[in-house]
């Protein structure tokens, strides 16, 4: 089937005992790896090595790792890069990413690396999977069970959204258009399988950005209790707990200590390929965005690192 | 304590010993164009016109290049006065989000500018 999931965010913070903090005691990730200037985490419900790798030095995000279901998928990715034409395609080994196996990596047409890969170490969730409990009993803070998707800034949206149709195979859910009918796109939610979506592009006035990377929480209830932690750890909040009515999901936006976006994300409905696309026109983009405020605040589209 | 003066509008703020420039906004009922809060994303950057400031927190070059410190510019969620500081808005003005705040944290009047001695 291609791509599975978005298997990992590489992102540069300013202070990594800072963000260490943020991502284990606020959000309840776990730490599988420290080497040198990055800290390898996961969510509790995760199996891989790792989801979110932070690494000291700037912001923003360094790359995105997409897992595959079958290694023959490499190479039909690979294949469909070099057709694409207009993207970098590198083959990447295993050992170029701790605990990952080779992979091929790609520089897309919005400056974004992408690298997909068949085989990361399993390590086990935290409840097993021989007649688990629902939950594990200790957690700390939010508890986030695994990364969810990400939204990442480019100059062209609709070229970048070619690259993820036409070499990743993915196919869009939802898209903000200048016209009913346009084929071009401002921004563009994709799947990858029957996730709402596994990657959103934003067109803005820059290249290679990250507008955020989210968490996937079960349901309200979870979003709310996150937003009681993020006043208890004075997390800076951008908006909500409110409702996207982009996905129907259900959203914190928030910034960790380096000033990169995080999102806590429930809710969303099931994507199919077959599911006529929802599009967007830009008048009602405000409710499409945050659906209880129904404007955009100045932040959605100008603060990325 | 030493005294913010936010330009163009003149207005007078307290900040306390370790406050951030937007900290001292905040606290004094004052609000303006922030992103994160947190030094990553630039939105917050001001002109500082006097004084200096230290930030206790690493801050990205590419956020805040060397250039645009020996300029001037600074992160006003992350940028912390070391003594009175004056600084400019880029193309906005200072907007009052609480008179209550405003209120708790009384304006300190200059005492370099006789005019409001003789007024008072």
């Amino acid at each position: 089937m291609g791509v599975l999931r978005m298997g990992y965010a590489h992102v540069r913070v300013t202070d990594l005992a800072e963000a260490k903090k943020h991502y284990t005691y606020t959000l309840g990730m776990k730490v599988t790896a420290e080497d040198g200037n990055k800290v390898y985490l996961k969510g509790w419900d995760e199996w891989d090595h790792h989801s979110v790798v932070i690494e000291e030095g700037g912001v923003g995000v360094v790359k995105f790792g997409f897992k595959v279901e079958k290694l023959e998928d490499l190479a039909r990715f690979e294949k469909q890069g070099q057709a694409f034409g207009d993207c970098i395609v590198e083959r990447m080994s295993k050992g170029d990413n701790l605990e990952v196996g080779d992979g091929v990596r790609f520089t897309t047409p919005g400056e974004h690396v992408i690298e997909v890969y068949h085989d990361m170490s399993s390590v086990g969730n935290e409840v097993g999977f021989h007649n688990p409990e629902a939950w594990p009993r200790h957690q700390e803070g939010v508890a986030v069970p695994a990364i969810d998707h990400a939204l990442v800034v480019c100059q062209d949206p609709t070229l970048s959204e070619s690259f993820f149709r036409e070499v990743l195979d993915f196919y869009p859910t939802e898209r903000v258009q200048p016209e009913l009918e346009s084929k071009e796109c401002m921004a563009t939610w994709l799947s990858a399988g029957q996730k709402i979506h596994d990657i959103a592009i934003l067109g803005g006035p820059v290249q290679g950005k990250l507008h955020h990377f989210a968490f996937q929480l079960e349901d309200w209830s979870a979003v709310l209790k996150a937003a009681d932690i993020f006043s208890m750890d004075d997390v800076s909040i951008d908006i909500g707990p409110t409702r996207h009515g982009i996905t129907r999901g259900e959203t914190i936006y928030f910034f960790d200590p380096s000033g990169n976006r995080n999102e806590v994300f429930a809710g969303g409905y099931r994507a199919y390929p077959d599911r006529p696309c929802v599009v967007w026109t830009p008048d009602q983009l405000g409710k499409g965005i945050f659906y209880h405020d129904r404007k955009l605040n100045e932040a959605f589209t100008s603060v990325w690192t | 304590m030493s005294v913010l003066t936010v330009l163009p509008d003149d207005e007078r703020v307290r900040v306390k010993p370790g406050e951030t420039i937007l900290g001292a906004l905040t606290a004094s009922g004052y609000g303006c164009r922030v992103g994160c809060r947190r030094g990553g994303c630039g939105v917050c950057k001001v002109d500082l016109r006097s004084g200096t400031v230290h930030y206790a927190v690493n801050v990205s070059k590419e956020v805040l290049t060397e250039d645009e410190v020996a300029h001037g510019t600074v992160l006003a969620c992350r940028a912390v006065p070391d003594s009175d500081v004056t600084i400019e808005l880029r193309d906005e003005r200072l907007k009052l989000t609480s008179s209550l705040l405003r209120s708790f944290r009384a304006v300190p009047a200059t005492i370099t500018d006789p005019a409001t001695i003789t007024k008072e």
